[in-house]
């Protein structure tokens, strides 16, 4: 956490930092629960706007509570959940995939194809647990703070995704 | 329970050993494995945050506008309304003095002026501004004090009577507009006609038309101490004041009489009825509050 001024966020320095610390988490997981880049941005400024006409009433210490909370009431409205489409990072290549054969690499390759559209396929609700897990690298409790549930819930979550997306990749019924 | 949250726990590294060896050797492992290295690799799609910024900031201005907020607006008109609507009842609001037949009743004014008013009579007025507004609506008979001070009025049907500080008693019944000054000074007007009385004059006015001005003896009104005095009055308007002072129905045989003059009393119903059947040749009979008088 870092310290910000007396003034609090309504001070542009401590607002942009904020931003900075921020945005892109929101961002993120808008995107995981809409799957769709646009609606993710857009209720990722609303919020931060919101947060910015209301720097006088929001403490420093509320803030990132205060922008997820504007954020979940904003989805509310928001409906069409498209496909999530996430790519794999270009230093994906693993330090192992040296000298090993073509036929690990196909499969290798499958199993990534098969991961994307498992994920693709789970509930919103597990999907955007096990994304800011995974990708934002986010804690359980962290987690249960942004979604407003518990850590337990969250954990149920996690593995309830973790079993949906081997049925999945396993093609087991 | 556990159960339910066993591979949280195992991507979260915080499984116990027991369980991990158990886990790691189970056929399923493997995918699990797979799933949790591949998801690390997963990136979502890039975004361009300092854009993002920028519009932010484009929509920071207006600066936030502090609204009123509703409760105190709320309140607020309660409050307009019920001020509204209490100064309205307030500044027209008037004060009912009503005399039956039969009483009499005696209040002060604002000003401490006092108003008698005779047997079925009835005076308005209102409290609000009455330093600025001295006025009295009266129907029937009073007598005024008024304390001294600027323009008195008194609007009765027939007319109206202007003073300034003094003692006079206005009398509007059956189109006859009678006042009679005792102290001061009155200027009577009714339907367009003005007459200025000083003390012991009386005018009165039938009809709009100046019919008699007779004088008026004494300090104050006969009828104040029960004595009325009536100069050439039409014998109908002397039993109709008979009427209103005892509260009871009187019958005059039909036919005309001449004009009376002299005093009625009108605390005794006795006496006030002997002079009456004496002056014209009357008898009368009494059944409960009717009397019914017959020629002899």
């Amino acid at each position: 956490m870092k310290n910000f001024s007396v003034k609090g966020i309504c001070e542009e320095i401590t607002f942009s930092a904020f931003f900075k610390e921020h945005a892109k988490s929101l961002r993120n997981y808008l995107y995981y629960k809409f799957g769709n880049e646009e609606q993710a941005e857009d209720v990722t400024q609303e919020a931060f706007i919101k947060l910015w006409q209301n720097c006088a009433d929001v403490p420093p210490e509320k803030a990132k509570s205060f922008l997820y909370t504007v954020a979940n009431n904003a989805s509310l409205n928001q409906i069409a959940h498209q496909k999530v489409v996430l790519q794999y990072a270009q230093k994906n290549t693993h330090v192992h995939t040296d000298g090993h054969n073509p036929e690990f690499l196909m499969e290798e390759d499958q199993f990534r194809v098969k991961l994307q559209n498992a994920i693709a396929g789970l509930s919103e609700a597990q999907r955007t647990a096990f994304l800011l897990h995974r990708i934002e690298g986010k804690k359980y409790q962290e987690i249960a703070d942004i979604l407003g549930i518990s850590v337990k819930a969250v954990e149920k979550r996690i593995h309830c995704a973790l079993v949906e997306l081997r049925k999945q990749i396993d093609n087991i019924r | 329970m556990k159960e339910d949250v066993k591979l949280a726990k195992w991507l979260e590294g915080s499984m116990d050993e027991n369980e991990l060896r158990e886990f790691m050797a189970s056929p399923e492992f493997e995918t699990y494995r797979k799933i949790k290295d591949y998801s690390a690799e997963l990136v979502a799609p890039q975004t361009d945050i300092d854009a993002l910024y920028t519009k932010i900031l484009q929509n920071r201005e207006p600066k936030p506008v502090r609204k009123l907020t509703p409760w105190f607006a709320r309140i607020a008109a309660v409050l307009f309304v019920v001020l509204g609507v209490g100064y309205f009842f307030y500044t027209t609001q008037t004060t009912n003095h009503i005399a039956a037949a039969g009483e009499r009743t005696e209040f002060s004014l604002p000003d401490n002026s006092t108003v008698v008013l005779n047997a079925a009579s009835e005076a308005q007025f209102r409290t609000w501004n009455w330093d600025n507004n001295r006025e009295v609506e009266l129907t029937g008979e009073a007598f005024f004090k008024v304390a001294k001070g600027e323009k008195f009025d008194v609007v009765t049907p027939l007319g109206t009577v202007t003073v300034v500080g003094t003692q006079f008693n206005v009398k509007a019944r059956e189109g006859r507009f009678y006042v009679s000054c005792f102290e001061g000074k009155v200027k009577v007007s009714s339907k367009g006609r003005e007459i200025m009385l000083t003390p012991g004059q009386s005018v009165i006015f039938e009809d709009g038309k100046n019919i008699a001005e007779p004088s008026a003896d004494g300090t104050q009104p006969g009828w104040i101490v029960y004595d009325v005095a009536f100069k050439k009055e039409k014998l109908e308007n002397v039993i109709a004041e008979m009427e209103r002072q005892y509260n009871v129905d009187i019958t005059l045989p039909a036919g005309t009489y001449s004009l009376y003059n002299g005093h009625v009393k009108m605390n005794d119903l006795k006496t006030a009825l002997q002079q009456i059947e004496l002056s014209y040749q009357l008898k009368s009979v009494r059944e409960g509050d009717k009397i019914i008088l017959t020629r002899e």
